[in-house]
């Protein structure tokens, strides 16, 4: 208890000191975390909406799939991606193994189907009056995409703060692909895994208590958003 | 030619919920679609819109033939808009929401604040430009949303019933509107509705659809008359020099010249030999000689010529019974919940 209590205190310390290893590695996840839920968005969204308003043989298959992959093991993402970027692989010759581009590449992996599900969760909540009164006043499929993606933008920003939410605390990506180099790779949770292994607890107690605060802030958004979704569906 | 529709299928599952075999729209006209609910009224709305594809058949618009799995289709798509029977609005104001169609078209700014001013003052509701257009009533919804057809100046405008759900004021509005639409710009108008008396006042051809095919019942029976004499309860209209009918003078109004139209469905008859026909004296009895047979929806068209000729359709048992044929002297007799009147 007492380690515990000690831990807290020095950790209190290091956030109020602004320590500078400390702030490098909060500044290191963000990064990271963004990157990777920016682009996976870009390619998540548009899928998303696409399978959710197509319709062709198969699709409960697709969808099935998507939902396995949510459960996907961030370490079998890691391995995947290994077998990719390391100097054997097809990618080696990138030297991508060890850096922040690795971890945001394995993240993005992570996050394309969560991201995915939750737009065509999202499109089909909302009425499907939108598609076809754009489509009759004259709307392209990509004009009604955009509109429906504009109605449909509560539920879509709950995904994006989902799938951050998520990738901000996964361990095993980051440490697999990213190696956990001080200054460069290292993230809060594999800064955490690393302290824990030292022993040293105040780094790690104090990267503890940032990610859950930045896990609190995520989830207030996210139940902001999905409470203006609930509002919209009434 | 507007519309060119031959051998019109649409299947659900096993159930074929549209099956029309020909059917030609003309341009700048005002159709009115009526049918029990279930009849397919907005299924071929929809198709009518191009916003859903046949099961088998072929539509023509605008003399080409409308491919659905074609790029083609957005561009035909243009020209028609579909008014749902309960419309929705985009998130944004009334004037984005009336600029919607025209935004799209690139339409200059300039041109979209004058339209959408325009099409406001036309279902009146100028003063609700600025307005949440998700927070207006049902009514000014409906309103708005035919603003926002209207805006895009379509050659053909569909209107999923129009004036269901509305109160009389917004019900007239609606209405004027789709008039002035038509009147002024031809635009070709096709609106289902429940209300006969609607169809009879605004359409230039009534469709009636019951159980996915089109019938003939509504464009029949149809007579231009004078109101010869107007008591309390019930008024004389002279069809032609020899036939009158009597109808209730609360159809009437206080016009002096009326529409006519007899639900052929409704109507009796009796072959004068048989008898039966000599026992009762009713309101509105006429007689006449069978000029013509035939079948229709599972039922027997008998066309009566009294003076005006009028369709009965009769049952086959009925028809049977009586033996009818061609030049029989038969008796027909127009109950009063069969008349409907409507202004000229």
């Amino acid at each position: 208890m007492e380690l515990l209590i000690d831990s807290l205190l020095s950790a209190f310390w290091l956030l109020i000191d602004f320590d500078p290893e400390f702030i490098e590695i909060v500044i290191v996840s963000l990064r990271v975390s963004f990157f990777a839920t920016l682009l996976a968005s870009i390619a998540a969204i548009p899928t998303g909406l696409l399978i959710a308003y197509s319709t062709f043989p198969g699709k409960r298959a697709v969808l099935t799939c998507l939902n396995t992959l949510l459960a996907l093991p961030t370490v079998v993402i890691g391995l995947l991606v290994y077998s990719f970027i390391s100097r054997r692989g097809v990618l080696g010759s990138f030297e991508l193994l060890y850096t922040q581009t690795a971890i945001v590449i394995g993240q993005i992996i992570l996050i394309w189907p969560l991201i995915t599900t939750l737009t065509i969760a999202a499109i089909n909540k909302i009425d499907s009056r939108y598609r076809m009164t754009a489509l009759t006043l004259g709307a392209s499929w990509s004009q009604m995409a955009f509109t429906i993606l504009k109605e449909a933008r509560y539920g879509i920003v709950a995904a994006l703060v989902a799938a951050y939410g998520r990738v901000i605390a996964e361990v095993g990506i980051s440490m697999m692909l990213g190696g956990n180099a001080k200054g460069f790779t290292r993230t809060m949770t594999t800064a955490m895994a690393l302290e824990y292994d030292k022993g040293e607890f105040v780094l790690a107690v104090a990267l503890g208590i940032t990610l859950m605060s930045f896990a609190f802030m995520i989830n207030m958004l996210f139940n902001f958003f999905q409470g203006r979704t609930k509002t919209d569906a009434v | 030619m507007l519309y060119n529709i031959t051998h019109l299928k649409k299947i659900y599952g096993a159930r074929t919920v549209l099956d029309i075999e020909r059917l030609t729209l003309e341009k700048g006209k005002v159709y009115t679609l009526t049918g029990p609910n279930g009849a397919g009224k907005t299924t071929l709305l929809k198709m009518l819109a191009l916003l859903s594809s046949p099961t088998s058949g072929d539509i023509e618009f605008l003399g080409k033939k409308v491919q659905f799995n074609d790029k083609s289709l957005y561009q035909a798509r243009k020209n028609v808009v579909l008014l749902d029977q309960n419309p929705i609005m985009f998130t944004g104001t009334v004037r984005e929401n009336v600029g919607y169609g025209l935004k799209i078209r690139k339409v200059d700014k300039g041109e979209i604040e004058r339209r959408v001013h325009d099409m406001l003052d036309l279902v009146g509701l100028k003063k609700f430009v600025d307005h949440d257009a998700q927070a207006l009533s049902g009514g000014e919804t409906k309103r708005v949303a035919l603003a926002r057809a209207l805006a895009i100046e379509p050659q053909v405008l569909i209107c999923d019933e129009p004036s269901a759900n509305v109160d009389n004021e917004n019900q007239e509005m609606i209405l004027d509107a789709l008039a002035q639409a038509n009147r002024q710009h031809g635009t070709s108008i096709i609106f289902s509705t429940h209300y006969l008396s609607q169809g009879h006042r605004l359409a230039d051809k009534a469709l009636l659809l019951q159980n996915g095919s089109l019938s003939d019942i509504l464009n029949e029976n149809i007579y231009r008359s004078f109101v010869v004499e107007k008591k309390s309860e019930f008024s004389l209209c002279q069809l032609s020099g020899q036939v009158s009918l009597q109808v209730s003078t609360e159809l009437l109004g206080d016009c002096d010249e009326v529409k006519v139209w007899l639900d052929p469905e409704t109507i009796t008859y009796e072959l004068v030999s048989s008898g039966s026909a000599q026992q009762s004296v009713q309101v509105n009895r006429l007689s006449g000689h069978l000029v013509e047979v035939g079948r229709q929806k599972g039922m027997v068209k008998l066309c009566v010529d009294t003076g005006v000729k009028v369709v009965v359709y009769s049952s086959y048992e009925k028809y049977r019974r009586h033996g009818l044929l061609l030049g029989d002297k038969i008796i027909i007799d127009v109950p009063l919940s069969s008349i409907r009147c409507t202004p000229v």
